[in-house]
């Protein structure tokens, strides 16, 4: 146990639970409530990584998301690793292991830090944007360097073993921060009876008052944080976030939060949910995001050892460590005072307070003068001395304006340097939501400016920083709140909160601390420090033309590290400001975006990876798909099989012995996936006479038709059979891929367009299982199953007949898309399984043979049937496809797709049309997508003239062949075309009829 | 041929017998049971047009819900406003034809039936954390304000859609399709992991 800077008694933590740790390499021991960062400091740990580019050892600054140096890499696995967290962020846990992620090779003897002077050298301010200007090649092995050296972290290299997911919410207000503000507002909100949520990104909530020495109502402010929580927790209507981001705020008041539920437990696999990702919808919010404070800019500022003066007081009041013995602090504000008492009183020495004010008076600077404190009014830390650790500072007298050293310089030693330059509210979030920040010279900061959200602010964030202020200033915005929304605020209790006022004069507006030099060649005063910006680079920058802070900031690389500049950018705009002569508000500020803070990528994801990443899509057939060796095809969700190989059958084999079985005996297809449109009303038959391209006034109830489908550009968009079921009934059936699109391009027409027509339309695509089964001996099968008359006098080819199959109430439809004999039973889905079953079973005697989507294409194409989307590509048009006589001569009414046919371009007699080709050598297979030339000799570029849509080995042809599109290719049948590839060599092929297989059609007419 | 017909629902492959049997005594936050085989009719028409609605109520027993996201139920019918021109209606499996025989034999004029009993099911959630895992799935408010019992409400579920029914403080029924019933049951279990799943056949 060598906590040697922990103190035995105060702060958060529980000492009952001491927690083992292990940081690069070497095990520590803090306790349960600690952060890293403060059991680091407990143990004396002063250096916790490398700077970027100077590669000066950086220890920890901050107690929260500024923190720019400590930043880790967590976890024990290349599974859990985690990069960049903050270890002022991290809660501990036991067996935690850490390390920096800059300090390559490690943190204490850097190779870079021998050659550091060379890496500035190398890489001074601008180095990133010249560099990305020229030249180009440099680009990628410097990235290498500065990705190793800069310390970004790095990514696991295993599959993530944690679960995430995401909650959706919705309130009446949502509240952003649980600090005095915060919780005021809760409270009052609560009890108005409101729907609240609280946020707090920190581990407890409480905010400023966990590290908080004023009392309110007397007693301990811890007292009035659990008082408030435990009120707050007993209402239903409110829900409590603790280890929760507010990381994003967007438009109609809806906020992303991540929630961090098992960090502080452990590492991974404990099966709960890691990390939740929150989406709020809230009629209001409240941010009571707090302030955050500003260091000064001084010499050598970034010595381990220096710090934020408040963060200086969070570590010994909240987790009772003092992170030194001997403290020198510079202020420019009555409260930077509470970080030199709080240190007197946990029996540190306090070398000595530098006020940059001329004079001040307030109740903390009495109070610091009568504990005997060494203040200097007038005086200013100008530089530090120490390499991994302060060991003293400069002091000197300054101007009353704060631009010039004037007096002598003189020495003090000390540990620990503490600063405070005033306070910035914390206004991301509301930037998000497109609000400018404006410039309060009355607190030195900006706040959140006009909003076009239903947004409050309270607080630190609204400027309001004394205790009591800001307790009320919680309370009254809840009311506002409150009474935006129309409800009533009578008898609403306010939270009880009296605290002491606390006196204080006026604060000093100082960013950038004078040094005896000027700026370029005094020591290196950061204000970046994760970015090794200085002030001195803010000022080249700003000589060499840089002076939209925009501009500034892409430079100079200031606030582009993880901490955004929440710590350093004021005072590289204030720096800015003072170096071009203008004033902070004409300079403005960057852009906050979120995210607030880094959110993994986890949380993003959400439970939807995986099994769950996208839905799939099954028949009723699926199973059985499953158990007789399916390969399965993604059709848009849909899970369809492929083709059925047989045990030690490659593709192909399985292939050519589906499509002979087919052509030969009987076939099973499983077709439930094609869409199916129920459409019912008198004017339905109109309807289709408008939305296809061929006539449909003349089908009689009982017979089916194909018709193709045109956008208003005339070119095919789907296709697909309807069938007539009575005077007013039509069954559309659509392309798998198509259902959903071609219901939404009905309801579009039917609703904007001809809302005259009587017709509904109904998506039963899920209610039908169907089944095609195809081949010389379907017919046989089929009568096994079914008692109905199928012969081909009473149900010919383009008919529907209604029958029992297998004891099943069936729709049966003589339609084929294999050029056989084919009969496709349609039967209510819960029965699907069973009647395939049935139809195998029948079929066994005549070897029927399951098939999949592979060779239903290799089928259809011998026919030369299209596949839309396959063989079209929305350019090609019913008569670019042979097909003119699907298209109506005769229809009285125009139709969709019509008037485009006439376009000069669309009857160019050189436009890619539908064609089949056959290659000359017979077992070459074309590529399909490859593009072809007439002229194989023509030098490249060649003139392409088209390219296969299609292409496959047919074993019931005996050879290749192709379904292409080729500039005016039907004018072309015999000729050769050829398809250059990509290894040089070429195929040859020639144009020939799009239909290889029974041309006559006599097949399917059996 | 087979002699025996076996119906089969849209989640029978995840075996909610078994399940059942297994979680049975299981001390869970949410429960899960699949209503399967109930008739399922689809219904257009114009729900201003009187001789439409009488005729339904007069086929059905049951006044036609015209409020938005509303329902009504019998004994034998349940009925779930869909949208302004659409309900779903539900009797009991086997109950679809007649049920649509007599909707067609009571309304004249503009209307539509279609029977989609195969083509969708039912899902009933319920349970003390029902809705912790309905907010995990779904954008819409679930407070019982904003979705009081007998409110329809068709919406996004994770990265399907369904129709839902909430039924009690804690119960939903959720109207799926076939098809994306197997993802719906997936995502139910991932979603109700860390607080108990118990199955009900």
């Amino acid at each position: 146990m060598t906590q040697s800077n922990r103190l035995n008694t105060g702060g958060r933590i529980n000492r009952d639970k001491p927690i083992r740790f292990t940081f690069n390499d070497k095990h520590y021991t803090g306790y349960e409530g600690d952060t890293v960062a403060s059991a680091l400091l407990a143990n004396g740990v002063d250096v916790v990584g490398r700077s970027f580019k100077y590669s000066r050892p950086r220890g920890i600054v901050t107690a929260d998301a500024q923190e720019p140096n400590a930043i880790l890499q967590t976890g024990s696995n290349d599974a859990s690793t985690v990069p960049n967290p903050k270890a002022t962020q991290a809660a501990l846990h036991p067996n935690m292991i850490c390390r920096s992620t800059n300090g390559w090779p490690n943190v204490d003897t850097d190779m870079m830090g021998l050659v550091g002077k060379v890496g500035g050298a190398a890489m001074p301010p601008g180095f990133y944007y010249k560099t990305f200007m020229y030249p180009q090649s440099m680009w990628m092995s410097y990235e290498k360097l500065i990705r190793k050296g800069a310390g970004l972290g790095a990514s696991p290299t295993q599959n993530d073993p944690d679960i995430y997911d995401k909650f959706n919410h919705h309130c009446d207000i949502m509240i952003v921060g649980a600090g005095p503000a915060g919780l005021s507002a809760a409270v009052t909100a609560a009890r108005a009876g409101c729907r609240v949520i609280i946020a707090d990104e920190q581990e407890e909530m409480g905010g400023s008052l966990l590290c908080s020495t004023q009392q309110i109502n007397g007693e301990a402010p811890a007292k009035w944080v659990s008082d408030v929580l435990a009120e707050l927790s007993a209402n239903e209507n409110v829900t409590l976030l603790p280890r929760s981001t507010v990381f994003g705020y967007f438009d109609h008041n809806y906020l992303s939060i991540a929630e961090r539920r098992t960090d502080h437990l452990g590492e991974t696999g404990n099966g709960a949910v890691r990390e939740r990702l929150h989406k709020v919808r809230a009629k209001q919010v409240i941010l009571a995001t707090g302030a955050h404070e500003r260091p000064l800019v001084y010499g050598n500022n970034d010595v381990p050892g220096c710090m934020l003066a408040s963060a200086v007081s969070t570590y010994i009041n909240r987790y009772a460590v003092v992170p030194g013995n001997s403290l020198a602090l510079m202020t420019t504000n009555d409260n930077g005072y509470r970080a030199a008492i709080d240190w007197h009183k946990a029996g540190k020495r306090v070398a000595l307070i530098a006020d940059t004010r001329q004079t001040a008076n307030g109740d903390l600077v009495k109070e610091a003068l009568s504990l005997g404190i060494n203040v200097k009014f007038g005086q200013a830390i100008i530089n530090v001395k120490g390499s991994k650790r302060v060991k003293g500072v400069e002091v000197a007298s300054i101007s009353a304006d704060g631009s010039s050293v004037t007096g002598s310089v003189y020495q003090v030693s000390c540990d620990t340097v503490a600063s405070s330059g005033g306070w910035s509210p914390v206004l991301h979030l509301s930037s998000h939501t497109g609000a400018k920040p404006v410039w309060r010279e009355d607190i030195l900061g900006f706040v959140p400016g006009k909003t076009v959200q239903a947004q409050h602010v309270c607080g630190g964030v609204n400027g309001v920083y004394p205790l009591a202020d800001v307790l009320g200033d919680g309370a009254a915005v809840a009311l506002n709140a409150v009474c935006s929304m129309k409800k009533s605020i009578e008898g609403v209790e306010i939270p009880k909160a009296d605290v002491a006022e606390v006196s204080e004069s006026a604060a000093m507006a100082l960013f950038h601390v004078p040094h005896t030099k000027p700026t370029s060649r005094a020591p290196k005063q950061f204000v970046d420090y994760q970015n090794d910006v200085t002030a001195a680079g803010i000022e080249l920058a700003n000589r060499e033309g840089f002076e939209s802070i925009e501009h500034v900031k892409r430079y100079t690389a200031m606030g582009f590290g993880t901490d955004q500049g929440k710590l350093g950018n004021i005072n590289g705009i204030a720096i800015t400001a003072k170096s071009l002569g203008k004033s902070i508000p004409d300079t403005g500020t960057t852009i906050f975006r979120p995210m607030y803070t880094p959110v993994t990528f986890g949380t993003f994801a959400g439970s939807d990876v995986k099994g769950l990443f996208d839905p799939a899509r099954f028949t009723a057939m699926h199973q059985w798909h499953v158990e007789n060796g399916a390969e399965f095809e993604d059709v848009g969700q849909w899970k369809r099989p492929w083709y059925f190989p047989k045990p030690g059958e490659t593709m192909e084999q399985a292939l050519q012995r589906e499509c002979k079985a087919t052509r030969n005996s009987v076939g099973l297809l499983d077709a439930s996936t094609l869409g199916k449109i129920d459409i019912q009303g008198k004017d339905a038959r109109e309807f289709l006479n408008r939305i296809y391209t061929n006539p449909w006034s003349q089908l009689a109830v009982g017979k089916c038709r194909y018709g193709v489908m045109c956008k208003e550009d005339g070119m095919v968009f789907d296709d697909g059979v309807t069938s007539c079921i009575d005077e007013n009934r039509f069954i559309m059936t659509t392309t798998t891929g198509g259902a959903a699109g071609v219901l939404n391009w009905l309801e579009l027409y039917h609703q904007t367009e001809w809302p005259e027509l009587e017709v509904y339309f109904s998506s039963v695509t899920d209610h039908w299982s169907t089944m095609t089964i195809s081949g010389p001996n379907s017919r046989k099968v089929l009568e096994k199953l079914t008692d109905s008359d199928v012969s081909n006098e009473a149900f010919p080819y383009m008919s529907w007949i209604e029958a029992e199959v297998a004891g099943v109430k069936a729709r049966i439809f003589r339609i084929s898309f294999t050029g056989e004999l084919s009969f496709e039973i349609n039967v209510q889905a819960n029965y699907g399984m069973h009647v395939w079953k049935s139809v195998v079973a029948a079929g066994e005697e005549f070897d029927i043979t399951p098939y999949g989507t592979e060779t239903m294409h290799i089928l259809r194409a011998e026919k030369g049937f299209i596949i839309v989307g396959q063989d079209t590509d929305g350019s090609v048009t019913p008569q670019d496809l042979n097909m003119d006589w699907v298209v109506g001569k005769k229809k009285t009414q125009s139709y969709l797709g019509k008037r485009s046919w006439t376009r000069e371009d669309n009857v160019r007699d050189d436009r890619k049309q539908f064609v089949g080709l056959k290659p000359k050598d017979p077992k070459a297979v074309l590529p399909e997508g490859a593009q072809l030339v007439f002229d194989k000799d023509q030098p490249i570029p060649m003139t392409m003239v088209g390219h296969v849509t299609s292409s496959y080995y047919s074993a019931c042809l005996g050879y290749s062949f192709a379904l292409a599109l080729v500039k005016g290719g039907l004018d072309r049948m015999g000729q050769s075309v050829f398809v250059p590839l990509a290894d040089g060599t070429t195929l040859e092929a020639e144009i020939c009829s799009s239909v290889f297989y029974d041309p006559k059609g006599e097949r399917q007419n059996v | 041929m087979s002699n025996v017909i076996t119906p089969e629902s849209p989640l029978f492959h995840a075996d909610f017998a078994k399940l059942a049997e297994v979680t049975k005594s299981l001390d869970a936050g949410v429960e899960l049971e699949e209503k399967a085989f109930l008739g399922h009719l689809n219904l257009r028409g114009n729900a201003s047009d009187e001789a439409f609605t009488s005729g339904v109520e007069k086929a059905l027993g049951v006044a036609l819900p015209t409020a938005p996201c509303t329902s009504a139920q019998s004994d034998a019918v349940t009925i779930l406003w869909l949208s302004p021109d659409e309900w779903l209606i539900i009797v009991d499996g086997g109950k679809e034809h007649e049920t649509e025989a007599a909707l067609r034999a009571n309304l004249t004029g503009h209307f539509a039936v279609s029977d989609v009993s195969g083509g969708q099911t039912i899902v009933r959630l319920a349970g003390s954390d029902s809705i912790n895992v309905l907010k995990k799935s779904m954008g819409y408010d679930t407070h019982i304000d904003n979705f009081p019992v007998g409110k329809v409400i068709g919406t996004a579920f994770s990265k399907t859609s369904c129709h839902m029914l909430r039924t009690a403080e804690t119960e939903f029924l959720m109207v799926v399709r076939r098809s994306f019933a197997d993802y719906m049951w997936l995502w139910l279990q991932q979603a109700s992991k860390e607080y108990g799943l118990k199955v009900i056949a």
